[in-house]
């Protein structure tokens, strides 16, 4: 009786080429992602403040709000109205429970009745966990 | 006549394809490292938010009331071009003097809670300087006040 003969397996060898596929869809993810994180955060004029701290806990959930000169607010790269923020921040907050925190990037020259509302749509969402981005400054004022 | 040899010559081929390859793909990987340790870090400051309902403006004629240690609210007022600050209704005329008046405070009752309570045209800059001279004070009840508006 015949047997089947089983092939002789082909040599095993390091293969550049996937490796390269898979580096060059990396860096692709990486610039996709890096443009995204770009888009949450606007390109602003933060204030400056001593006592500020290093931003170390990262698995927070956390809702930005970008808030320009002209106290227009973006939120996820798209504007947001006060009449949309309590709406927003309430969802936020079901959804994310306690542990949201509101951080509010705003630019030094907005005037304070821009982020004002958002403080007090905060208060009436039950957020506590506020933060504001700054850049930190040694020199003081 | 000599025919090169397409099998022969394969390996050397794709070799000489994958060195520019690799060379690209460091080279984007190190302008990328490069680009992102570029930019400027951000901080963050925790706050408080008050429910605070005071919104009256500070009067300069009045006289300096007594210091009320209960709450410290400092007023921020903003004439377009200046700012004045006011602890308890008392005249500030810099930011300095605002530093020394907290870190007295402090000195008698660090526990007392401050409340930061700007005009609304103030600019954001001055709020947080105001907040950030207060943290460091010692002080760790730091609030901004915000008005409350109408539901509709």
């Amino acid at each position: 009786m015949r047997t089947a003969r089983i092939p002789r397996s082909r040599k095993l060898g390091f293969s550049m080429i996937p490796m390269v596929d898979v580096v060059f869809l990396l860096i692709i993810f990486f610039l996709v992602s890096s443009h995204l994180a770009r888009n949450e955060n606007e390109e602003l004029e933060l204030p400056t403040a001593m006592s500020a701290d290093q931003d170390e806990i990262l698995d927070v959930p956390r809702v930005t709000i970008n808030v320009r000169d002209d106290g227009q607010m973006i939120l996820a790269g798209r504007i947001l109205t006060r009449e949309m923020l309590p709406a927003r921040l309430t969802v936020a907050r079901e959804q994310f429970g306690d542990e949201i925190e509101v951080r509010i990037r705003c630019s030094k020259q907005a005037p304070y009745s821009h982020v004002a509302p958002i403080l007090l749509a905060c208060t009436r969402s039950k957020i506590w966990n506020v933060t504001f981005a700054v850049y930190r400054t040694e020199s003081g004022m | 006549m000599h025919r090169p040899n397409l099998f022969r010559s394969r390996d050397n081929d794709l070799d000489s394809m994958m060195t520019p390859m690799i060379d690209v793909v460091f080279l984007l990987l190190i302008f990328f490292i490069w680009t992102t340790s570029m930019a400027a870090i951000e901080y963050i400051l925790p706050s408080q938010v008050s429910a605070q309902l005071g919104n009256q403006p500070a009067n300069i004629n009045d006289p300096p009331p007594e210091m009320d240690f209960q709450d410290v609210v400092v007023k921020i007022a903003w004439d377009g071009s200046d700012a004045s600050w006011f602890i308890n209704n008392v005249r500030f005329g810099s930011i300095d003097q605002v530093d020394e008046q907290l870190q007295s405070i402090a000195q008698v009752k660090l526990d007392a809670p401050v409340i930061v309570h700007p005009e609304k045209i103030v600019p954001v800059g001055l709020v947080i300087e105001v907040f950030d001279v207060a943290k460091l004070a010692g002080f760790s009840q730091v609030s901004f006040a915000v008005e409350h508006e109408p539901r509709e």
